[in-house]
């Protein structure tokens, strides 16, 4: 019987590699609800890692999405709560808009506090400069 | 009759030579971990706001206190900065304080990136806390 004296290795090595690149790129789409287009504000400082989180996502035309669903802003409440309710220590991503007003995201964050929200984050693009 | 060449494999290497493929993959992995954060979005941990009653810093014991004016003026602890300013003075504020806490409140009609870059500066200066203040008029 006739024994192969080398295992080839390299395409289960590029099967690896695309795997794990495959991982790295939809791993935090899955996990973060960054589908709706927003200009968030760029900054220097990051310090969320990327997690599971409820993202509450204000719009320049004043609209207002829960993980990517859109809802009224009186609904607001009730979607967070039950959101969290899943797990109270959730991260909760407040992605705004770079033009909108300051007072409605204070407006925001004042609704996702009264939820409960014990972790609250403003989403920015990490700046390179 | 014409002589069909036969291939001969016998120069070929025994083994695959992978140091070439592993150093292009691993050059890969690291060029995705160092730009991944460019791509995806990241955040600042806040405070979520609290509300004050009158102005703000009235009834405040805190030593960095930051008011954004709607004209793009900036309060420092009631007193009128420059944002290059308020860049020198907030290491030496917060290395006297004992939270690092940054208090930032603004007037109505201020954007939402003023505010961003103000926090993105605090943190960048030290504070240990940074927190949104709702003023009740």
């Amino acid at each position: 019987m006739r024994r192969m004296d080398n295992i080839n290795i390299l395409p289960l090595a590029c099967v690896g590699l695309m795997l794990v690149l495959m991982m790295m790129v939809i791993g935090p789409m899955i996990m973060t609800h960054t589908q709706t287009p927003v200009d968030v504000p760029k900054a220097h400082t990051a310090e969320t890692k990327i997690e599971e989180n409820i993202t509450v996502t204000y719009t320049i035309d004043s609209r207002l999405f829960v993980n990517d669903v859109e809802i009224a802003p009186e609904q607001l409440i009730n979607a967070v709560t039950s959101e969290l309710e899943k797990d109270p220590y959730q991260l909760v991503v407040i992605r705004a808009d770079k033009n909108v007003l300051h007072k409605d995201v204070l407006e925001i964050l004042s609704k996702v506090k009264k939820c409960g929200a014990k972790r609250i984050a403003c989403a920015i693009k990490k700046s390179d400069g | 009759m014409r002589r069909r060449k036969r291939l001969r494999f016998d120069n070929q290497p025994d083994e695959l030579i992978l140091n070439s493929l592993v150093d292009i993959a691993l050059a890969l992995v690291i060029g995705f971990i160092v730009s991944i954060p460019l791509f995806f979005e990241s955040g600042i941990f806040v405070n979520a706001p609290g509300v004050a009653k009158g102005k703000a810093g009235e009834v405040s014991d805190i030593k960095v206190n930051i008011h954004l004016l709607d004209d793009g003026g900036i309060l420092l602890n009631e007193q009128f900065v420059t944002y290059e300013k308020l860049d020198e003075l907030l290491p030496e504020l917060l290395a006297r304080s004992i939270e690092r806490k940054v208090i930032i409140s603004t007037e109505p009609n201020v954007q939402y990136q003023r505010v961003i870059n103000i926090l993105d500066l605090a943190k960048q200066q030290g504070a240990g806390e940074l927190a949104l203040l709702r003023i009740r008029k």
